[in-house]
């Protein structure tokens, strides 16, 4: 009775008109940055992170909310009418909807996503709801060396299982933490790898590596290497679903919602594992002429059950995220950023110390659904017209935006050229396949870790055996190990 | 230059980069404090454990480098007309803008800066949509024009938007908060 109480209380804050308002805008601007290629939700979220210093926190992070959420279904419209593959998560999603769009079902397809993305954003959202507040008065118990394992354990997930390579995922990642390391340590003060610039004591803005990687690095990738790429876009037709779609479409919505929620609570982030294993078990479990479709027509099934284990994954991803302060994707990591900016670090307090904000937030995921429901289905038409936009435009464009970023921020020309410096980073990263979740996910997390290991090896007067004495920590330090043994074992008995 | 564009090549250049990145991080780490109070491990400890893991994956990547290479790039081959070039000097112009606009957006203000880079940018986008050797003929004065026009179009009322409503000081060109 309680949740339902704070979260009516949410509702009463949510529903103001300037936050409707901030949600409106959000999901708007979030289903434009999913459509427009060559920019993501963590981007846009990053760009706009100066607005932190003068919108007050609730209504930033209902207009933060809103962007995460409508690159999601925006992404998807992308992905099954463009035929380049867009962000991982809806690599999924572009396989079966490419088809269905080629043989002139595309307006089926983009319904599916779309009513799909909503059922299973609704029910992760209700499980955010009932779960988060009980995770939380749970996690008030965990000390230091806890808090400091399950960090490992969302460092070596992010690095180490997902993308293709464990080399390369933890590379990225000792790139991100040494450049979280630049600046103050925040136990002792000591000024560490500042090579006497003053800029550089404060460390590098969140913003400045998060553009940087993502908008700039995409933009300098598109002028060296993709001048030549010709694209083709499908043709759209009449949004609606027959009634076999339907029958089709919903079991396996749910069956996606399932597999997707929790791997999102998990501090394991990405949606690459659930969106593949959504659209391998719509495969098996497909008959007769529907198995036929997939890979041919396209199969409704396939855009169906990975477009709903996509939503549910980032939905539920909150749970960590508010609840330990865990991020365990980029724009998870970048939401993290923004309750800093405010002084708050999210956790197991934030429940009670910041509850309306909480429940404001949870209660906007709810509005933002439907919002974004109406905004993809009638209005679809609309955005695809984004696709229309030239390329050298766009890209020039997002440049513009990010300079506002970094510039905005802090108000230094120094921070511009470090911003080109860290898209040439990222450029190379690119070219090379590395991955960049592991580089902003170590940047922020990698100093709170560290803080939490010495916290930790205080406690116990020094000795690295704390970590072996508590059950809970040792617990966790054999899902690290396992989570790193256990791919491998398979795949060689494979 | 076929020496650079060698994937194995480059793929070597890149593991020794972040060989010797580590071991620039393991010389700063000396210079750090190592003072630990209870915790015993101090300051320096992290940098110099990051420092050791990056020694680490650059001494495997440089090894995959010298066998059969770690990424998926094709090999470049000069001969083959069909593989797609970078195109350098697009990039050019787009550090350029990028560049430039950092270095000026102080004393011309963000409204400026910001055109110049987008000009800059989309006329090195431009020449690598249009392959170099019709980039000279079809990138007249007309999309110079039309860029530059777009340009101030996208970033005015960005300026506005962000200094008037969201009161984020961005640097004009004059005092009055308009331009």
């Amino acid at each position: 009775m309680d949740i339902l109480n704070q979260l009516l209380a949410g509702f009463a804050t949510a529903g103001t008109p300037v936050n409707l308002l901030w949600a409106f805008v959000g999901c708007a601007l979030g289903t434009a940055v999913g459509v427009l290629p060559g920019i993501g939700p963590a981007t846009a979220v990053a760009m706009l992170l100066p607005i932190t210093s003068h919108v007050d926190a609730t209504a930033s992070m209902i207009f933060f909310a809103g962007i995460y959420y409508g690159a999601m279904y925006g992404g998807s419209t992308t992905s099954i009418l463009l035929n380049t593959p867009g962000e991982t998560a809806t690599m999924v999603t572009a396989m079966e909807g490419n088809k269905m769009a080629k043989s002139g079902r595309a307006g089926a397809a983009l319904a599916s996503a779309a009513i799909g993305s909503f059922i299973a954003g609704t029910i992760a959202t209700i499980i955010v709801t009932l779960f988060a507040p009980v995770l939380a008065d749970h996690a008030v118990r965990l000390g230091p060396p806890e808090y400091f394992c399950l960090m490992l354990l969302a460092l070596t997930t992010v690095s180490a299982v997902l993308g293709q390579s464990t080399v390369r995922g933890l590379t990225a990642l000792f790139v991100g933490l040494a450049i979280g390391l630049i600046g103050m340590d925040q136990i002792t003060g000591q000024a560490r790898y500042t090579g006497g610039v003053p800029e550089l004591l404060d460390g590098v803005e969140i913003v400045l590596v998060a553009v940087g990687l993502f908008a700039v690095a995409e933009a300098l990738h598109a002028v060296l290497f993709e001048g030549a790429v010709k694209e083709s876009e499908n043709k759209l037709s009449r949004v609606t679903m027959s009634t076999s779609d339907w029958r089709r479409s919903f079991p396996a919505w749910l069956r996606g919602t399932a597999i997707g929620a929790p791997f999102g609570c998990i501090p394991a982030g990405g949606t690459e594992i659930p969106t593949f294993l959504s659209y391998a078990v719509e495969k098996k479990l497909a008959k007769g002429e529907h198995l036929a479709e997939f890979g041919n027509q396209g199969a409704i099934e396939g855009v169906a059950g990975p477009e709903a284990a996509n939503n549910a994954t980032v939905t539920t991803a909150l749970i960590p995220l508010l609840t330990l302060g865990i991020p365990v994707s980029n724009t998870t990591a970048i939401l993290l950023g923004a309750f800093q900016n405010y002084g708050i670090q999210p956790g197991p307090q934030l429940f009670s110390t910041s509850a309306s904000l909480v429940w404001a937030l949870i209660a906007s995921l709810y509005i933002g659904n439907v919002m974004l429901l109406v905004l993809n289905l009638p209005l679809v038409g609309l955005w695809v017209k984004l696709l229309k936009v030239p390329k050298p435009q766009l890209y020039a464009g997002i440049l513009i935006f990010a300079t506002v970023g970094a510039y905005g921020m802090r108000q230094s020309a120094f921070d511009l050229v470090l911003l080109y410096g860290i898209g040439l980073l990222g450029l190379v990263m690119r070219r090379f396949d590395f991955p960049t979740a592991p580089v902003v996910v170590g940047m922020i997390l990698g100093p709170l870790a560290e803080a939490q290991l010495r916290n930790a090896l205080s406690i116990g007067e020094g000795k690295w055996t704390i970590f072996l004495e508590r059950p809970m920590s040792l617990t966790l330090l054999c899902v690290v190990l396992a989570v790193l043994v256990l791919p491998r074992l398979l795949r060689k008995r494979k | 230059m076929s020496f650079i564009s060698s994937k194995k090549n480059q793929e070597i250049i890149l593991s020794t980069g972040i060989i010797s990145l580590a071991l620039g991080l393991a010389l700063g780490a000396y210079g750090i404090s190592s003072e630990a109070g209870y915790a015993g491990i101090g300051p320096n400890f992290l940098p110099l454990l990051v420092s050791a893991g990056l020694f680490l994956c650059g001494g495997f990547l440089f090894w995959e480098a010298m066998g059969n290479g770690f990424s998926h790039l094709p090999d470049a081959d000069p001969s083959d007309s069909t593989q797609a070039q970078p195109c350098w000097s697009g990039m050019a112009w787009m550090s350029a803008g990028l560049l430039l606009s950092a270095a000026l957006i102080t004393t011309i203000g963000f409204i400026l800066s910001c055109a110049l880079c987008f000009v800059c940018a989309a006329h090195g986008l431009r020449q690598a949509h249009a392959g170099p050797a019709q980039a000279a003929q079809s990138l007249g004065i007309r999309s110079w024009v039309l860029d530059a026009f777009l340009g101030l179009a996208i970033s005015a009322p960005v300026f506005w938007m962000f200094t008037q409503f969201l009161a984020i000081s961005l640097p004009g060109l004059t005092q009055s908060g308009w331009l």
